[in-house]
């Protein structure tokens, strides 16, 4: 499963806290810093990385350099706003304030507040890659289904119109994403998503 | 949240999740009017390092104190190995007993009884592989990085292997033992005929949601406690490495 990092640049501390125990009740979610200033948000991005960060409206206007200076930031951006919405006077604020990802309010309800994240999380799997559980392409899972029948490389190779080369290197990168190498494991995995059915599955499935 | 003033009774009546810990420090009950601070005491175990990681068991949003090296990585260390040997000695033997017993009484075809007892016997093998590639390779470079770190001049060929390899390598790797136990379940409750045995069923299901819960927290307090700790004491020897 793929787990995205949050860092949280909240100034409030019930704030901060409420939205991290929100965070780490999702699944998918790992809050791995929280600030309550900005300064040391950059050096923190630049050594360890994060996947988002969530930062409150006071916090990333007093931060509006760094934004300006690394643009790439802004698409790993959740703004935390005060409602309602404060109309900025500021027209550098306001743009940046529109390429943030997504803003959540203060006043909104537990479940509006998870399903924007989930919604942020889904985007950032599909779009850019940057996320680790990728799911099989299509030649990969016919790969998996064909060894839960119990073929092995060089079948599947025959099968598909493949090298044996070209056999290996898919089945690498399957174990890669999905952490699993085993025959029986795959197996299991490929009934579990509907790749296959039992009734299809070798009877014998061993190394 | 616990206490260290509070009564371990107390403490383990409120917080029943905890119990598992116990054997990893070697406790038992019979705590009578013992404090959780008297009870660490009694067991030599360290009591900052005994509140950090059953805080951090019972609320997944807790973030350890930040630049307070109250204990040393060896306690860690010493920790993790402890939960390997519970992992190995009795939770895997425990839920492949009950596995065994729901399939005697089971009306699977061979199909899927060879199924499910390949994929627990591989699972076994890639679990223990894990265990072993962390107590091998891993846990002893974190002891070596701790003891290097206290020299005045530390070993440059030791130095000269931090520039190549770092513990964030290792973060990658562990998620993939709690997905594959969460397979067995999908396949058990979704995908298999109905047991006749419901009881044994229930037992294999339930222990093999514990086990998926204990590996989470378990990387959660590697990814929190252990890691942020050893990247920082990378960090500190490499800076003094560059500056000499």
């Amino acid at each position: 499963m793929r787990v995205s990092s949050f860092i949280l640049v909240i100034d409030s501390y019930l704030v901060r806290k409420g939205m991290a125990s929100i965070l780490n009740h999702i699944h998918r979610v790992r809050v791995v810093k929280e600030f309550d200033t900005p300064e040391p948000l950059v050096n923190y991005i630049q050594n360890q990385g994060a996947d988002f960060i969530v930062i409150s409206q006071s916090l990333f206007q007093q931060a509006t350099s760094l934004f300006i200076s690394r643009p790439d930031l802004l698409e790993k951006t959740i703004l935390l706003t005060g409602d309602p919405v404060r109309m900025e006077t500021d027209n550098q604020l306001s743009s940046l304030t529109a390429e943030a990802q997504v803003s959540i309010r203060l006043s909104e309800k537990k479940d509006e507040i998870i399903s924007k994240i989930l919604n942020i999380l889904d985007l950032s799997v599909s779009g850019t890659g940057s996320a680790y559980e990728e799911t099989l392409s299509l030649r990969e899972k016919t790969i998996v289904r064909l060894i839960s029948m119990g073929l092995t490389n060089r079948q599947i190779a025959d099968e598909l119109f493949l090298s044996a080369h070209t056999v290996i290197t898919h089945r690498k990168n399957i174990s890669s994403k999905l952490g699993i190498k085993s025959i029986s494991g795959l197996t299991v995995y490929a009934i579990v998503n509907n790749i296959i059915t039992i009734e299809e599955v070798t009877s014998k499935p061993s190394e | 949240m616990i206490t260290r003033e509070m009564s371990m009774c107390q403490a383990i009546i409120e917080n029943m999740q905890l119990l598992p810990l116990f054997p990893r420090f070697n406790m038992k009950t019979g705590f009578g009017e013992m404090s959780v601070a008297e009870v660490c005491n009694a067991h030599q175990v360290n009591i900052d390092f005994f509140m950090e990681i059953a805080n951090a068991y019972l609320d997944e949003a807790y973030i350890p104190q930040e630049g307070l090296a109250l204990f040393s990585l060896e306690t860690v260390v010493e920790y993790l190995t402890s939960t390997h040997t519970y992992y190995v000695e009795i939770a895997l033997p425990s839920v492949e007993d009950n596995i065994l017993k729901m399939l005697d009484h089971s009306s699977l075809s061979p199909k899927e009884l060879n199924l499910v007892t390949a994929f627990f016997n591989d699972y076994k093998k890639d679990f223990m592989l894990h265990i072993s590639k962390e107590e091998e390779y891993v846990l002893p470079y974190i002891l070596e990085l701790e003891k290097q770190s206290a020299l005045e001049n530390p070993d440059p060929a030791f130095i000269e292997k931090l520039q190549r390899y770092t513990i964030r390598e290792f973060e990658q790797e562990h998620d993939s033992l709690e997905t594959s136990l969460e397979h067995l379940s999908q396949l058990i409750i979704k995908f298999l005929p109905p047991f006749n045995d419901f009881q044994v069923c229930h037992q294999v299901l339930s222990g093999l949601s514990d086990l998926v819960n204990d590996l989470a927290d378990h990387a959660n307090m590697e990814d929190k406690i252990l890691i942020p700790r050893v990247a920082e004491l990378e960090r500190q020897l490499l800076d003094r490495h560059k500056t000499k």
